[in-house]
């Protein structure tokens, strides 16, 4: 009987946790069932050798130093969008004249990806850290922007009002009502700009590096050291999931006053 | 005597997003004296609201005058205290900070601020609950705080734009009781709109029915009821007279318009 | 309609016209009187524009949006065709949401890309590789935007065609598929966007025909006008394709249009 309550309660984590066991598992035993086709068997790896690699490559020292310069360009590239993105998002949601103004560049940006950039920033920056800095920040510095924009635009009427009637001037309309209203908007942007962020540092590394965890990735390729692909795949994913988990607590903890948080999609 | 405050000839138009320009009042003229409890009553649309914003200062009308104790009204000030429909509660502050709100911007050191923030919060019924958020709070229970950050900056006119509408009927019923028990002890002027006849004849010392849109004052009613007023009032055939002369004035307006 | 009615209505079309075409002439004139261009960094927009025409006119560019147009169909007509039914099974069966759910959702939040090398060198620079990389990337939004619109059907309407005595195939046509419709096209124009990003990394990477490889290939020989047409060109269809999803979004669904961008 207990055993039932338990398993219902826990379902989703056990059905969760054991679907992706199951795939490792099935994954590690494919070369005991099926004979793969003899090109194949270069591009072929499993679960145990990757981690295995990922082993190996801890001990000698290799992921740190790679991990080392990705992180650098990851930080620096997120905290210029940081600077940049929070100022003008909220300037420009207060502003109707100047979102009008800048609106058909947001908007092109928004959309393209900006990865489209890539070759022209290694033309303008070379291929050292600036690049990929530089990458980085195309990508993450819109969705802070636009989502601060969008936390400043949806403040509630009726709380300016109220703020207003007691003689507040614009900074302390700011400081008072605007930002407090603002900040799940931006936690919800600052999540979407890490995943941003990630993806700019590993194709901004792909191409014409010689350090970082992208280009771990891309030369083990050429070497069709196909664990040592995975092994960076998988940190990377490792660093995505906790970073946004992270993200989400702060959103959790900061916005816990919003009956309806900002949309997810 | 001089009335305490005074509007004349006030006229202001909204021009909408489809450039169709929209009168909300015109010529609308009205004087009340200290202290009094008046009551505006109207058809939706007929600009009690706008007035009411008007004379908190957040709207400027295009023509006409306003004037409380003899000085001309040109923006928000901390005489006048607006308490709203939809409460306007800062969700992320807690209620001591909210109630706070007003002396805060008013440059009053943190000590003095918990301490009246505390007085009012005790006034209006809320012990208890001053650490509490907005979203942790009934309609009623917010509607308080509402109240009580107006009074806190002890202002001299108490604005109120259907403060109870939100509420239900025995939560309002209540909140009316409360109201007029902190207005006596008080003793501020009181402007009130609302819809209901009801409220306005239960609460007032006189009763201004406002005409459709654009609005102007239609008539004034005198409530001769004593004071203090218990529930039992509403249930005198004298009440039901008001409330009777009342509709009567306010139903040609709601249905000259169709 | 008055010409000064007609801009107030449409102001910010065109103070947003009015900056593009200020910002454009200033470039121009700067890089024309002022600081002179040096052709290994910069461009002015004369270049671009005759580059442009040039392009136009010509055979190449056209070949090469054919390339990358075909891989990314392919690609996104299998997310799609693959994501929906995961998607919408995932929102109807609890079972298997438990299941999909830790395991999808890690790979979403993952940079897939980082297995762009891996794809190409497996698959070649053909349109497979290149497809099999849009698929990865488009096939998530899919997933789970349909699911979180079949989560999100009002189970009230679900109670109320039953008590009409509705079958399973009246429940699914009259209230969750237009239930979900919003979310699946909100759904694509997150999927665009990532699919196009698979689509240039890939021909980045390793290509040597497409509009990625076009640019990197003017870049490569510092010819900076051509290369800017590519990106514009990109950036227009990106654009185009997400307001037409935007459009799209809003004519189907009542709520109010997402202000976040995946």
């Amino acid at each position: 009987m207990k055993l039932k309550n338990f398993y219902t309660e826990q379902e989703p984590f056990i059905l969760g946790t054991g679907f992706i066991v199951a795939l490792l598992v099935l994954w590690e035993s494919v070369p005991l069932w099926y004979t793969l086709p003899r090109g194949m068997t270069l591009f072929f790896t499993t679960p145990s050798k990757i981690a295995a690699a990922f082993y190996e490559l801890l001990f000698n020292g290799e992921i740190e130093k790679h991990f080392y310069v990705s992180a650098v360009a990851f930080l620096a590239g997120l905290g210029l969008s940081i600077i940049v993105g929070l100022p003008v998002g909220l300037i420009i949601g207060r502003s109707p004249t100047l979102e009008a103004w800048l609106d058909p560049y947001v908007t092109a940006f928004n959309a393209t990806p900006r990865i489209v950039l890539l070759p022209l920033l290694i033309l303008w920056f070379g291929i050292g850290i600036w690049s990929k800095i530089m990458i980085v920040f195309a990508g993450a510095v819109f969705p802070l922007l636009i989502n601060t924009y969008a936390g400043v635009k949806n403040v509630n009427r009726v709380l300016v009002d109220v703020v207003r009637s007691f003689g507040a001037n614009e900074w302390q309309l700011m400081k008072i009502v605007v930002l407090p209203n603002s900040v799940p908007y931006i936690i919800a942007g600052l999540r979407l700009a890490i995943g941003r962020a990630i993806l700019g540092v590993v194709v901004g590394e792909f191409f014409g590096s010689s350090q970082g965890l992208g280009y771990m990735i891309a030369s083990a390729a050429t070497n069709y050291k196909v664990d040592v692909v995975f092994v960076g795949v998988a940190i990377f994913m490792a660093l995505s999931v906790i970073l946004t988990l992270a993200v989400k607590q702060l959103e959790s903890r900061l916005a816990s006053w919003r009956p309806e948080t900002a949309k997810t999609f | 005597m001089a009335p305490f405050i005074q509007a004349q000839n006030l006229t202001l138009a909204f021009r909408s997003k489809t450039r169709e320009s929209v009168t909300a009042v015109q010529d609308f003229t009205l004087e009340v004296g200290r202290g009094e409890f008046v009551s505006i009553v109207g058809p939706s649309g007929c600009g009690k609201s706008t007035f009411l914003n008007i004379l908190l200062g957040l709207i400027k009308p295009d023509s006409g005058e306003i004037h409380l104790n003899g000085t001309r009204i040109t923006g928000p000030g901390q005489e006048r205290a607006m308490v709203f429909q939809e409460f306007g509660l800062l969700p992320w502050r807690t209620v001591t900070a909210n109630v706070e709100l007003g002396l805060e911007l008013k440059g009053i050191p943190p000590a003095q601020r918990t301490e009246r923030a505390t007085e009012l919060i005790k006034l209006v019924g809320l012990k208890g609950f001053a650490s509490h958020y907005p979203h942790e709070l009934s309609g009623g229970m917010k509607q308080r705080v509402g109240l009580a950050r107006a009074l806190a900056t002890e202002p001299e006119v108490l604005l109120m734009d259907e403060p109870f509408a939100a509420l239900d009927a025995q939560t309002r019923d209540l909140m009316q009781m409360e109201l007029l028990q902190i207005w006596e002890h008080t003793k501020k002027t009181v402007l009130f709109v609302t819809h209901s006849i009801e409220e306005a004849a239960y609460l007032s010392d006189r009763v201004i029915v406002m005409t459709a849109r654009p609005g102007r004052t239609k008539d004034v009613l005198q409530i001769k009821l004593p004071r203090p007023r218990d529930y039992e009032m509403r249930l005198t055939p004298e009440f039901n007279e008001i409330k009777l002369r009342i509709w009567e004035v306010l139903r040609e307006e709601l249905t000259s318009r169709g | 309609m008055t010409a000064k009615g007609y801009f107030t209505e449409h102001r910010r079309l065109w103070l947003g016209l009015c900056s593009v075409f200020f910002v454009v002439s200033v470039w121009e004139l700067v890089l024309t009187y002022i600081f002179p261009v040096n052709p290994f960094f910069f461009t002015k927009p004369s270049l671009i524009a005759a580059a442009f025409k040039e392009q136009i006119q010509g055979a190449k560019l056209w070949h090469d949006l054919a390339v990358s147009s075909r891989a990314f169909l392919w690609g996104f007509s299998f997310a799609v065709i693959v994501g929906i039914p995961v998607g919408l099974v995932m929102g109807w069966r609890r079972r298997v949401e438990y299941s999909l759910d830790p395991f999808l959702t890690a790979l979403y939040a993952s940079p897939l890309v980082a297995l762009a090398p891996l794809f190409i060198i497996v698959f070649g620079v053909g349109v497979l590789g290149k497809a099999a990389l849009v698929f990865l990337l488009s096939v998530f939004p899919f997933v789970f935007n349909a699911f979180a619109g079949v989560k999100s059907t009002d189970s009230l309407l679900i109670n109320v065609i039953r008590s009409f005595g509705g079958s399973e195939k009246d429940l699914y046509l009259k209230v969750i598929l237009p239930s979900t419709m919003p979310y699946i096209i909100a759904g694509a124009r997150l999927a665009i966007g990532r699919g196009l990003v698979g689509i240039i990394v890939g021909e980045f990477y390793a290509a040597s025909e497409g509009i990625g490889f076009a640019i990197t290939q003017a870049g490569d020989t510092y010819r900076l006008p051509d290369m800017f047409v590519g990106i514009i060109i990109l950036s227009l269809i990106a654009v185009v394709l997400t307001e037409l999803m935007r459009k799209l979004e809003m004519t189907v669904a009542p709520w109010r249009a997402s202000e976040e961008v995946r």
